[in-house]
């Protein structure tokens, strides 16, 4: 009963929900005002996504006749799910996780994707134009870019004797130094980082929402409480993507102790998360959008090519 | 198999109502067809309602980024209807007028394709960049936008000694950014990607379809009536018409960027020679009967007015042709054999202008025939 209740408020407060929306939309505020600045703009105070966030809950809900379906209406709800879900399998703290596996990482790239899928449903569903054009762009993003974040995520499996575990993989790193402090690895970790820049639909690969071709691609139906939940959930994924990064190649979350004062693991763990986001805003404020044609070829050739070059080197030696 | 994508007239690609019927298969384009008209302002016959001095202020409100121009080439034409020539030191404040403004829009057009590209760090740039040639429009004639300096048989205001210190200076730190920018724009890899080989306008075509201003230029055509046709004082400034040979997006872009470094040279060129003395001459209120053409080089190309005179202080007509008028043919080669992704650059590259644009023709959808409607259907219409 107890271990029940505690599963219960993991999911729902730590590291669950209420944490994970925290951060992810502390991290969205700061990619915003950082945006700004790096624009020449003032930007919107770091608070301004809770604002924009809580104003959409109050806004009427308006779903189109032709969108008004079963999946449409659910889509939002299963992807915040996918994500919140996601921040139990991780090590947030220490290098346990609030839910255990043998081969969590392969449940969380399963997660991963849900969110993918339901913006994907979600815009065939809408029976719009520009959600259509959008979720077809989705789909062949999506197959750009999920061979590069997993077989970087398996050259990372392959360096610790083939274990699927995030936790063994954070003790390996406690023990070892970094993932990415070795030479094999380190095309990996650039992989991953340009393949979560994919993940996250942030420039140059936000052509699944491109706003001057198709609107906002699946989501341009959405409105009110809807939006609300799948900006949340796009916040939550900002977070859990840098984590499942940091878990993979920078150490995790382990605890430090720097002239005498104590540093939580979840301190060091944040701190790394908010470096591969701001890493991430800085690229996306840096270049032009690519098509779609192009960014799969990149896709395919760059990436793919370094983390397979990492797998290989790790299987060889 | 083939089928129609729409592509407005409401779009989030288009900054001002159009409609694209674009015939695609699969992703490529294979046809485009054009439908204008969502914008018409009636701006012709409202000209031959007014006086010139009038007519001055209504040209300029034909479009809203290159009024200089267009108050400038109405001044043209009038003035050779007239037979009178403006003082010498107006003409120098015409042409830094028509200069500041081909600044201000360059930079505007080129922040709108790094928009249409995802590029939003560069498109705040080009804007926060555009701002200092609107600041010096504000400080030498009063108006961030609405300039034009041009006054029938002069200019509007006299251009002041203590201003100039602040233009050059101004002008020095514009033409170190847009040096940055060309560096830029020509180097970056993922605008290259977008920009390179897309949309095509091979030089014969833009010949064939009467491309205008940095549309041809950018395909090699070697034409610019600042050069070919001078007027203002023109025809004292050295100045190069800056051509490119590829035609493609990437072209466009570093023809408009080069022109602005032109420009700065020309303003700069404007403010040694400028003479002292009147701005202004007496224009006569009633103008004889007679006929002319006016023409200018706006930012977007060739702009031209033509203007009869009946003995009134009224025109009898006015016919405007705008540049963005003549560029659209030259959307078809350019558009057929992309992609859907590249519409809104290729649209962009152009650099249309709607409202100046737009015109109406009554089709009769059973014969298929022309007709002109009445004052009185219109009438009825607006009711």
């Amino acid at each position: 009963m107890i271990e029940a209740l505690g599963y219960v408020l993991a999911f729902f407060v730590f590291p669950g929900i209420l944490f994970a929306s925290a951060v992810g939309l502390l991290f969205a505020g700061i990619d915003r005002k950082l945006t700004g600045h790096m624009q020449h703009r003032i930007g919107p105070p770091i608070w301004q996504e809770f604002l924009d966030v809580g104003k959409l809950f109050g806004k009427e809900d308006i779903t189109p006749a032709a969108a008004n379906s079963f999946v449409f209406n659910c889509a939002p709800l299963l992807c915040f799910g996918a994500v919140t879900a996601v921040m139990l399998l991780l090590p947030i703290n220490s290098s346990q996780p609030v839910l255990t596996s043998v081969a969590d990482l392969i449940v969380i790239i399963y997660l991963l994707n849900i969110p993918a899928v339901c913006m994907m449903l979600a815009g065939y569903a809408s029976g719009c134009p520009f959600g259509t054009t959008g979720s077809s762009r989705y789909v062949v993003q999506l197959f750009g870019y999920e061979l590069a974040f997993i077989t970087a995520a398996l050259s990372v499996a392959a360096k610790v004797g083939w274990s699927l575990s995030l936790s063994s993989i954070v003790s390996y790193q406690a023990q070892n130094g970094w993932m990415v402090s070795q030479v094999a690895l380190i095309p990996a970790a650039i992989a991953i980082l340009i393949a979560a820049q994919g993940k996250l639909l942030r420039v140059p690969f936000d052509i699944p929402e491109a706003e001057s071709e198709i609107v906002h691609g699946s989501l341009t139906e959405y409105s009110g409480p809807k939006l609300a939940i799948l900006r949340i959930a796009y916040n939550i994924e900002l977070f859990v993507v840098a984590a499942v990064v940091v878990n993979l190649f920078f150490g995790g979350p382990v605890p430090h102790t720097i002239g005498g004062v104590y540093i939580p693991g979840v301190v060091s763990f944040l701190i790394k998360c908010f470096g591969i986001v701001v890493l991430s805003t800085v690229i996306r404020n840096i270049a032009a959008r690519l098509r779609i044609d192009q960014a799969l070829k990149f896709f395919w050739t760059f990436p793919t090519l370094l983390a397979a070059i990492s797998l290989f080197l790790v299987v060889v030696t | 198999m083939t089928f129609i994508v729409p592509i407005g007239p409401q779009h989030p690609a288009l900054e001002e109502p159009a409609h694209f019927r674009i015939e695609v298969k699969g992703e490529e384009i294979v046809g485009v067809d054009l439908r204008l008209g969502y914008n018409h302002k009636g701006i012709e016959q409202a000209l031959s309602d007014r006086s010139y001095a009038h007519g001055l202020y209504l040209s300029a409100r034909v479009c809203g980024i290159c009024n200089s121009t267009h108050s400038l080439a109405f001044t043209r034409a009038v003035e050779s209807v007239a037979g009178i020539e403006c003082p010498d030191r107006a003409r120098y404040i015409r042409v830094i007028d028509a200069e500041l403004e081909r600044i201000h829009s360059h930079l505007l057009w080129a922040g709108i394709a790094a928009h249409e590209i995802g590029f939003t760090t560069l498109f705040m740039l080009f804007w926060r960049d555009r701002e200092l040639s609107l600041d010096m429009r504000e400080l030498l004639f009063g108006h961030r936008i609405y300039a034009s300096g041009t006054y029938l048989g002069g200019a509007r205001v006299d251009i002041k000694e203590k201003d100039i210190p602040q233009l050059i200076r101004t002008l020095a730190k514009l033409e170190k950014s847009v040096k940055h920018y060309i560096d830029v724009c020509t180097s970056d890899r993922t605008i290259i990607a977008r920009c390179s080989g897309v949309g095509v306008l091979k030089k014969k075509d833009a010949l064939e379809l009467c491309a205008v201003g940095p549309t041809a230029r950018a395909s090699g055509v070697d034409f610019d009536i600042r050069r070919d046709d001078p007027y203002a004082a023109y025809d004292e400034i050295s100045f190069d018409v800056i051509v490119e040979r590829d035609g493609d997006v990437l072209a466009k872009v570093v023809v408009r960027l080069r022109e602005i470094l032109e420009s700065i040279g020309i303003i700069r060129q404007a403010i040694d020679a400028m003479p002292k003395g009147a701005i202004r001459t007496k224009f006569p209120e009633n103008v004889p009967e007679n006929e002319a053409v006016g023409r200018t080089e706006a930012p977007r190309g060739e702009l031209m007015y033509y203007v009869r005179s009946n003995g009134t202080n009224k025109p009898e007509r006015v016919r405007i042709r705008t540049p963005s008028y003549a560029n659209w043919p030259s959307a078809k080669p350019m558009l057929v054999g992309g992609t859907i992704a590249e519409i809104p650059i290729v649209v962009a590259s152009i650099d249309p202008c709607y409202s100046c644009t737009d015109r109406v023709t009554i089709v009769d959808a059973e014969t298929g025939k022309f007709r002109i409607m009445t004052k009185e259907e219109l009438r009825r219409l607006r009711r």
